[in-house]
């Protein structure tokens, strides 16, 4: 006869569960972490939230006559107009979440060894969210959508070389009839590899976060608590923005379906494109947008390197309030860019002028004057 | 004929007014002014607009009864010669560019999300009509409209008081006329107001108080080890 215990079901077919309930209840954590600290994972909630309401869209919507039927799904399928809603302010919730865990990661220099491969895998992140949210917005049809769709693909038809190779790959060719199929099924696969990159950079931050030597806590209880009062407060600035602002942050002019022989007068983006756009727009030319565009980014995935203070440095006065200033100037560059007054454009650059000026001088002045 | 059609429209559309004509962020269509609005709507402006996006079954969101839908469907005659049927989108008069000087008159379903200040802009364009200032010369078919970018618009001003005769009883002044069919088109451009306002202060309640709840419950569990 036997004494052994016999293992539970869960522990024989699904031991990934007793793996994270061990992972629960290990006292590895530090005490009473700000709640700013949960914005990467809000950031994954919201990804996995676009994914599952994503899906529900993707089975009523038809490329070929997009903004008709985004119509029909607002209008004609049942509680169609609150999935897309869902979606469209969900951009908008993980687009907040992802400028605001940005910022942060300046202010307290998130991005310094031994959090430099955390910071890379963020940036990435961050930088297939921006494609998959360009891709999105152009995959509404409307009139601003679809004339950023046409310039892009137009541009990428001029690129030569393998930049050009892979523009005329990825658009396929002047914007028509096959191009938004095209980008649906890009917008699907960048979600895909959003969720494979948030697995690794929480897979890098698990691998250099130190475990506190005294008074260390587990996530259950005390982080579960925590993590649910952020979501619930996540979840309610999102009713509040889906049920009484559903537009939020969207161009109205999105609203009229597109007219292949009406140009806007100025293209216009959602307020988590605006800035990006204006970086886009800061020099001349279609190598001028790529170079705004890329280093705009570039200097973010930079930002180790940059930052010429050593280990264990704690940011100075003078570098938290160029961080702040950034801030305004990355809000102010969004306005500029989607402002039709004439006042814009000069501010655009301004703005963007500061932008680049701040990752590329003054961060690694301010950093090595501070650490000495 | 139009005088009659619009009697017959009118006869129909004699329901139960079902009034909220509250407004703001918990606000709901007024559904008198936007029945009154379909009405003006179906007498005036559907000889040039079409309303690609609005089935004639979705009326019953205004507060009709689906016998009175039926028979104000029954009432238009589609291209085709037909009948139309609840099944059916608005019926596009088809008019062309050539009828006024070029101008597409726009598909109607969404103008009042599509144009900035949307309810006060279409609202505006509607009773904007005046004489053309001295030193403004009129390009041909255009109209002097104060709200119109530009001034100078290719639609005629097409209300006029008592063009319809109102159920209700209420006086059908132009101005009246305009804002009660930017009342309709405010309902086309947004059918799920009401619908939309009303989960949605359920859920912001409901989320207050998880929110309430979870910062209890983290308060309590913290309070051991802080």
């Amino acid at each position: 006869m036997s004494t052994e215990v016999k293992p539970s079901w869960t522990a024989s077919w699904l031991p990934f569960i007793s793996n994270w309930q061990t992972g629960l209840a290990a006292p590895v954590l530090v005490k009473e972490a700000p709640y700013l600290a949960i914005l990467p994972w809000l950031v994954s909630v919201g990804v996995i939230f676009l994914t599952l309401s994503g899906l529900v869209l993707a089975v009523y919507y038809s490329p070929a006559h997009a903004f008709e039927s985004i119509q029909f799904i607002d209008r004609n399928v049942h509680n169609g107009w609150l999935v897309q809603s869902f979606h469209e302010t969900g951009a908008s919730m993980v687009f907040g979440a992802a400028y605001l865990a940005l910022l942060r990661g300046l202010w307290v220099r998130g991005y310094k060894a031994p959090f430099a491969a955390v910071w890379i895998w963020r940036m990435a992140i961050f930088g297939l969210l921006l494609i998959a949210g360009w891709i999105g917005f152009t995959l509404s049809g409307g009139a601003m959508a679809d004339w950023s769709l046409t310039r892009a693909a137009q541009a990428a038809l001029l690129l030569t070389g393998a930049p050009g190779a892979f523009g005329t790959w990825f658009f396929g060719g002047p914007n028509g009839a096959g191009t938004l199929p095209r980008m649906l099924v890009f917008h699907l696969i960048l979600g895909v590899l959003v969720l494979g990159g948030v697995a690794a950079a929480n897979s890098a931050r698990k691998a250099v976060t130190p475990v506190p030597p005294r008074g260390a806590v587990a996530f259950h209880p005390y982080y579960t608590t925590q993590y649910f009062v952020a979501l619930s407060v996540f979840a309610l600035i999102f009713a509040v923005l889906v049920f009484f602002a559903p537009r939020f942050g969207q161009p109205f002019l999105n609203l009229v379906p597109a007219d292949p022989l009406v140009v806007p007068a100025k293209l216009l983006f959602p307020w988590y494109l605006a800035p990006l756009s204006g970086l886009g727009s800061l020099l001349p030319g279609i190598y001028g947008g790529i170079i705004g565009v890329v280093g705009g980014l570039g200097v973010l995935f930079a930002l180790p390197w940059l930052d010429r203070s050593g280990p264990n440095y704690r940011p100075g006065a003078l570098y938290k309030f160029l961080t702040l200033v950034l801030a305004l100037d990355v809000l102010g560059l969004g306005w500029a860019a989607s402002t039709s007054s004439g006042l814009g454009s000069v501010l655009v650059m301004v703005f963007g002028f500061w932008y680049f000026l701040h990752f590329l001088v003054l961060t690694p002045l301010v950093t090595a004057m501070e650490a000495e | 004929m139009r005088l009659i059609f619009a009697a017959a429209l009118a006869a129909v559309l004699a329901g139960p007014a079902l009034a909220d004509p509250s407004q703001g962020v918990f606000g709901s269509t007024d559904k008198a002014a936007a029945q009154r609005g379909l009405l003006v709507y179906q007498t005036v402006c559907a000889a040039c607009h079409a309303l690609g996006a609005v089935h004639y079954r979705d009326l019953e969101a205004l507060g009709l009864s689906p016998d009175q839908v039926a028979g104000f469907a029954a009432g238009i005659k589609m291209q085709d010669g037909q009948p139309a049927t609840l099944d059916d989108v608005f019926r596009d008069p088809g008019m062309g560019a050539a009828a006024f000087g070029g101008a597409v008159p726009p598909d109607l379903s969404g103008i009042v999300a599509q144009r900035a200040g949307g309810v006060a802009y279409v609202d505006g364009v509607l009773t904007g009509y005046a004489a053309a200032p001295a030193g403004v010369t009129l390009l041909p078919a255009h109209y002097y409209n104060t709200m119109y970018p530009g001034g100078q618009i290719a639609m005629p001003n097409v209300l006029r008081d008592h063009a319809v005769t109102y159920a209700d009883g209420t006086p059908a002044t132009a101005a009246q006329e305009a804002a009660d069919v930017t009342a309709f088109l405010d309902w086309t451009a947004d059918p799920n107001l009401d619908a939309r306002h009303e989960i949605g202060v359920r859920a912001v309640m409901f989320l207050v108080f998880m929110s309430g709840v979870a910062i209890a419950a983290k308060r309590r569990v913290w309070r051991e080890v802080v």
